[in-house]
């Protein structure tokens, strides 16, 4: 269902994200875990068309981004790190008109939107503008408006990011029933970013961790955890060795080009 | 076409839920009555003046001496008010989050692009409508021509969209509304004043970029539609002008995703 080749951004010398390919198959729900600044948010912006890539590419629902953006693009529901929302909409005008810029056709849109709005608790403040919405409830709006059009791929950026611990649960729980199949739905292949492992480990089934713009684990979370190991020891074994190097060898070049001038 | 129209739809319901296109609207509808009271004393004075010459009352019309200056200081009204309207037009995209919505929607960038143009092309049409009314009342009390009343409006319409055009561009430019307000003024007070530029220094003295410079000038084309002239060469000015805006405004928004 989606399919990462290769994936590589570059700013200038710059390295943000280096290589990165995986698979995931329909209905697989994927936790895209890292520290800040690890490549999640350019990983998915280049899946989702935000970005173009530097190198490399992906293929969504069999249609590649390069390829055939505009289908790729139709197959995805994105919740961006900030929820996407215009202020001075009501949650309901605002959805259909997600649902008409996401190519939903006109007979179908009054029913996607209604369930979208049931599916994300938020059919009672259906006629409240949105900018006078508590944030728990425009990350909800920011949910709704990702499944809408009933994607057969979700992506979901740190949709907890800023909100309290009460929220967080609601979210989470919101999450784990939008992946789970109901009746009647295209099975979701999900993608969620999180440095939050706890959220990992509650909703996701398999693991690709990110650490420096690298892929350095992609393993079902069962296996990852089999060995008695905690989720959080496996973050921070691979994600701290590397700044442990660091620290050791403050400046690896500088040190090779003076042995150099010895020798 | 679908996604030019939802884009459009959108644009224009944000305009209307929001004081923005209410304050516009009185605004524009006050300043354009008072300098209609104001021309149209002006245009009583003078034609008091002319009785004691009737040669000349023979040349004074409803349309040169009252029509032509209300447009006029319409088209002044516009050059201040609609750096106001676009100046939101990309930047709130881009404050809102929503810009990572459009892009990743399956949405071509013209479709957005034109969305947003059609858009503040149709609020300008409403404006025009209104200064068509204070010209349409003068039908009730005279006669003035059927069609230099119309082809000012037309003028005063072509006019406004390329400001629109203008104001979109200097929106996709920034994030900032203000920055946007006011790159919109600078480049439409700009404009105005090109055929004065034309005639200094060494503008002047090259006659390529003075004829260049005065070909740029909104006013130059506007003004023969506002005499009743119209020229295809103006039209095309227009066009030129307003597509041109909008194939930039096009690489702008196309812009995000190299950043």
């Amino acid at each position: 269902m989606i399919e990462a080749r290769g994936l590589t951004k570059r700013y200038g010398d710059l390295v943000a994200v280096e290589e990165v390919s995986f698979s995931l198959a329909r209905g697989e729900v994927v936790g895209f875990l890292g520290p800040n600044g690890a490549g999640k948010t350019t990983t998915i912006r280049m899946l989702t068309g935000f970005l173009p890539p530097t190198d490399g590419t992906a293929v969504i629902a069999g249609h590649d981004i390069f390829g055939d953006p505009i289908a790729a693009r139709r197959a995805i529901g994105y919740l961006p790190e900030t929820p996407p929302l215009y202020p001075e909409m009501t949650v309901r005008s605002f959805l259909e008109y997600v649902a008409r810029i996401k190519d939903v056709p006109r007979v179908e849109r009054r029913a996607a939107v209604d369930r979208a709005l049931e599916r994300t608790a938020l059919t009672d403040v259906r006629r409240q503008v949105i900018g006078t919405l508590s944030r728990g409830f425009r990350q909800r709006v920011g949910l709704a408006q990702a499944i809408v059009h009933n994607p057969p791929v979700l992506i979901l950026d740190e949709p907890t990011a800023g909100l309290d611990p009460l929220q967080i649960r609601e979210i989470r729980a919101l999450i784990t029933e939008l992946t789970a199949p109901s009746q009647g739905d295209t099975q979701q292949t999900v993608i969620l970013s999180t440095h939050i492992l706890a959220e990992v480990d509650a909703i996701c089934r398999r693991v690709i961790l990110l650490h420096q713009g690298r892929k350095v684990v992609d393993a079902p979370l069962s296996e990852l955890t089999s060995g008695g190991r905690s989720l959080d020891q496996i973050f921070t074994d691979h994600t701290t060795h590397d700044a442990a190097d660091k620290f050791a060898f403050p400046s690896g070049p500088v040190v090779e080009s003076e042995s150099g001038s010895e020798s | 076409m679908r996604h030019v129209a939802s884009v459009a739809g959108r644009e224009l319901r944000s305009l209307f839920v929001s004081p923005v296109a209410y304050g516009v609207l009185s605004l524009f509808s006050m300043l354009a009555g008072m300098f209609f009271i104001l021309d149209l004393g002006w245009f009583e004075q003078v034609l008091f003046q002319f009785q004691q010459y009737p040669g000349q009352l023979a040349d004074f019309n409803l349309n040169d001496g009252l029509l032509h200056e209300f447009y006029g200081s319409i088209s002044v009204i516009l050059l201040f008010l609609i750096p106001g309207i676009t100046m939101g037009v990309y930047a709130a995209e881009k404050t809102n989050g929503t810009e990572e919505l459009l892009l990743t929607s399956p949405l071509t960038i013209w479709d957005i692009v034109l969305g947003k143009f059609a858009a503040g092309a149709i609020f300008i049409a409403v404006l025009i409508g209104i200064v068509g009314l204070f010209a349409g009342m003068l039908f009730l009390y005279g006669d003035p021509e059927v069609g230099k009343t119309a082809s000012g409006l037309l003028g005063l319409l072509l006019t406004g969209w390329t400001y629109v055009a203008i104001g979109g561009f200097a929106s996709a430019v920034t994030r900032s509304q203000i920055v946007a307000f006011l790159i919109t003024l600078v480049v439409l007070v700009t404009l105005l004043l090109l055929p004065g530029i034309a005639e200094f220094g060494i503008a002047g003295s090259a006659p390529g970029v003075s004829d260049t410079l005065r070909y740029l000038s909104v006013q130059l084309h506007f003004d023969p539609l506002l005499n009743g002239l119209v020229d295809t060469a103006d039209l095309t000015y227009f066009a030129v002008m307003i597509g041109s805006f909008l194939v930039i405004t096009k690489a702008a928004v196309e812009s995000a995703r190299w950043r």
